[in-house]
């Protein structure tokens, strides 16, 4: 185990000590009682016309239904959206209002692209922990269809401009600056602001780097469609989903695809990077509308409440790679934030019973495999004294991840928790420990959050 | 050189004025056949106490990709004393034709920052007349100092190459120069230029060379489109190397075949760090994902 900032604080109880922090106090658990989502629904199908806040207020409601949380003043609700239009500022205390919970719950907006939905469970569960609020809902949505629209920077600039003018002449004089060009609205895109390269670039950049196969990512894709149908198949979300604009199920979910269909697909991202073009339409994540929930407590709070309590939410690490000059993959922090993490914990791979890695891309969760395969990277980047280990692939997404259930951004943090925790309580104990699932979540900006989560 | 005889002018010279003038000067010698001899002009031009303005330098800031902070840009400075430089090339005893000169390399050293509430002092000055296998070419030399002070906070070199003209007395060199059979690397940025790159960078630089506003304009100085400045490629890539340069850094660029727009633009930026894991450059090569021509080369290097 590495060294790190944690190991002066003497034999605490690992679960509730603050990392740096000699006198941290003995924090209580945050647990999680469950969660609902609505199902994900690919970009202009059934959720064309629902905003973002209709569907966080439909998964919230179901929340509310399933625990029985009406008129609940619940300690706090975080939730945010990644594509949000700025009348959307107070996007979940609106959602709140909407909803059957006392209007007397405050509720913030959180934002850290695809990481927005763990990030609220892990700053909730913080808060639950510290014993500054009992109960919490944590989430996140996401809509592709209803995406906000800006003006062009020309016709913003006239318009704020136009109304600082005190005159009719200075009006008529800012007005004469209009062009038909600044007419052209600004839709909201995938590229990064400081390079220009759009997402799946970016991950056929690191997939030709890792020298990820095409067959490979098009295996990672079958089985998660594979599983997901089987999830379904089984029930398992009969308790964590309620249906909504007549979805019962993922619309992106493909029970029958094969290999061989997911073979025939072209070649979508990476045409032009000089190696062979591997990432398509079938194992990258489709644009997604959807939102997600989950019910935190403390265990008093749930015991009060006759709720049931799945799972501890451990701990959780955020990282940041250098992406900009191409130092690391966009996508690749995790790969440095689970190798903390599990450290801080004295846990390894073998100490993992459920690995959650989002499937952003089939890409990237093969390239974030690879580097933690490799002796090179992890000496030299980690900081580890050699490879950090294999993940065992029948422990990897065992009921589907983002490229079946498809990926409105906020939404999924929400989505593998709730999904998590409900594994992880039937799983129970594994050799007289509870069982613990790892969860990863990569993010725009070259950020990644990383959480554990134990079966309670 | 910069110890030439200076003429001060009283304020910043009109690059319009400065193209219009040039454009007479160009009719006048074609129909006269004259020329104005194969020697620099001996004099430095100079303009005291020039400050620029905030909403042009926030413009700037915003277009180019640089945090708006009070310190203005390397290429902002070149901007400011572009003018200077055109007042030099239109000058009567300029010898060659400023119209479709070629901007070949651009080399500048940034000493100390500058920050935009300053007064400065600005002298511009032409040196290093010299062959060139395809034509002429010169150094356009400017300093930039705090108003009053000796030393030179920021110092550009243009080199512009006048295509098809030889001077009598200056030797070309024969041997082309070798192609370095560029292969495009990984990009780490993707730029898409719009048709009006050209116009928004003239907007906020003052260089409404006709070349670079559209495509009537170009062609009726012989483009088929209009291209890009290069000053803007150049100044973009030195934003995109960010804060790891610091206040005090050169910065060097060479343009090699013009980019044409629209136009999406690859570029690659690669980072080299001393032992210590310190910065000491970053080296920028652009080129046309189409093509996989060479757009343009440089490096931002550390002066420490």
């Amino acid at each position: 185990m590495p060294e790190n900032g944690t190991s002066a604080t003497g034999p605490k109880d690992t679960t509730a000590r603050a990392a740096g922090s000699a006198a941290a106090p003995q924090l209580r658990k945050a647990v999680v009682v469950g969660g609902n989502r609505i199902p994900f629904a690919r970009t202009g199908g059934a959720y064309t016309k629902s905003s973002n806040q209709d569907m966080l207020t439909a998964a919230l409601d179901g929340l509310i239904a399933r625990f029985g949380l009406q008129d609940e003043r619940i300690g706090e609700v975080a939730a945010g959206a990644v594509l949000k239009h700025s009348r959307d500022f107070n996007l979940t205390r609106e959602a709140v209002l909407g909803s059957a919970l006392s209007a007397e719950t405050p509720a913030y907006d959180l934002q850290q692209a695809c990481a927005t939905g763990l990030e609220t469970v892990l700053g909730l569960a913080n808060k639950i922990k510290l014993g500054q609020i009992d109960s919490a809902i944590a989430g996140g949505v996401d809509s592709a269809s209803d995406a906000p629209i800006a003006v062009s920077e020309g016709l913003r600039e006239i318009l704020l401009d136009l109304n600082r003018a005190k005159t009719l002449p200075q009006r008529l004089q800012v007005l004469s600056r209009l062009r038909p060009k600044d007419l052209a609205p600004d839709a909201p895109n995938t590229g990064e602001p400081r390079t220009g390269l759009s997402m799946g670039e970016h991950q056929a950049l690191t997939t030709a780097q890792w020298k990820i196969t095409r067959e490979a990512q098009d295996e990672l894709a079958y089985n998660s469609h594979r599983n997901l149908a089987a999830a379904y198949d089984a029930g398992f979300f009969d308790e964590l989903l309620t249906p909504y604009r007549g979805l019962s199920k993922d619309s992106n979910l493909r029970p029958d695809t094969t290999l061989e269909k997911l073979a025939g697909l072209k070649p979508v991202f990476g045409k032009n990077l000089g190696a062979e073009a591997t990432m398509t339409a079938g194992n990258s994540t489709p644009l997604t509308d959807g939102a997600s929930t989950v019910l935190l407590a403390s265990e008093d709070w749930a015991d009060a409440h006759d709720l049931p309590k799945l799972a501890t939410v451990l701990d959780g690490e955020a990282a940041a790679v250098d992406f900009v000059h191409g130092k690391d993959g966009l996508l690749m922090a995790p790969a440095f934030a689970v190798p903390r993490l599990l450290a801080r914990h004295g846990l390894g791979f073998e100490d993992i019973d459920f690995f959650e890695i989002h499937e952003a891309f089939a890409g990237t969760v093969l390239s974030t495999l690879a580097a933690w395969e490799d002796e090179e990277f992890c000496r030299t980047r980690l900081g580890l004294d050699g490879a950090l280990g294999s993940v065992d692939r029948a422990k990897l997404n065992v009921n589907g991840s983002s490229l079946a259930a498809g990926h409105p951004f906020a939404a999924t943090g929400g989505r593998i928790v709730a999904s998590l925790a409900k594994m992880l309580h039937a799983k129970g104990q594994v050799d007289g420990r509870p069982a613990r699932g790892l969860i990863s979540i990569c993010a725009a900006g070259g950020q990644g959050v990383v959480a554990i989560l134990e079966a309670h | 050189m910069s110890g030439a005889q200076p003429v001060i002018l009283g304020e910043m010279p009109s690059l319009s004025k400065l193209y219009v003038n040039a454009a007479a000067t160009a009719a006048r010698r074609r129909v006269l056949g004259t020329h104005a001899g194969t020697q620099l002009p001996g004099c430095s031009h100079e303009v005291r106490g020039v400050t620029a303005g905030v909403a042009n330098l926030t413009a700037y800031q915003h277009l180019i990709g640089e945090t708006a902070s009070d310190v203005l840009p390397a290429g902002f400075l070149h901007a400011l004393a572009f003018p200077l430089s055109m007042s030099v090339m239109n000058r009567d005893d300029f010898p060659l034709p400023l119209l479709g000169m070629i901007h070949l390399t651009n080399k500048v050293v940034q000493s100390a920052p500058v920050l935009f509430s300053e007064a400065l002092d600005i002298r511009a000055w032409a040196e290093n007349l010299r062959g060139h296998r395809a034509g002429t070419q010169l150094d356009l030399v400017a300093e930039v100092r705090g108003a009053g002070e000796d030393f030179v906070r920021w110092r550009g070199v243009s080199t512009y190459l006048a295509k098809g003209v030889f001077l009598p007395g200056i030797d070309k060199p024969s041997a082309a120069a070798a192609s370095d059979g560029f292969r495009a690397p990984n990009p780490t940025a993707l730029w898409q230029l719009g048709v009006d790159t050209g116009r928004a960078y003239a907007s906020v630089s003052g260089d409404f060379n006709p070349i670079h506003l559209s495509v009537l304009s170009a062609k009726a100085l012989g483009m088929r489109r209009s291209i890009a400045h290069g000053m803007y490629l150049a100044s973009r890539a030195l934003a995109d190397v960010g804060a790891a340069k610091g206040d005090a850094f050169s910065w060097d660029v060479a343009f090699e075949a013009p980019v044409f727009l629209p136009a999406r633009v690859a570029l690659d930026i690669s980072t080299v760090q001393g032992d210590d894991g310190a910065w000491l450059r970053s080296d920028y090569v652009a080129w046309s994902p189409h093509s996989g021509r060479k757009h343009f080369s440089g490096s931002v290097a550390s002066l420490k």
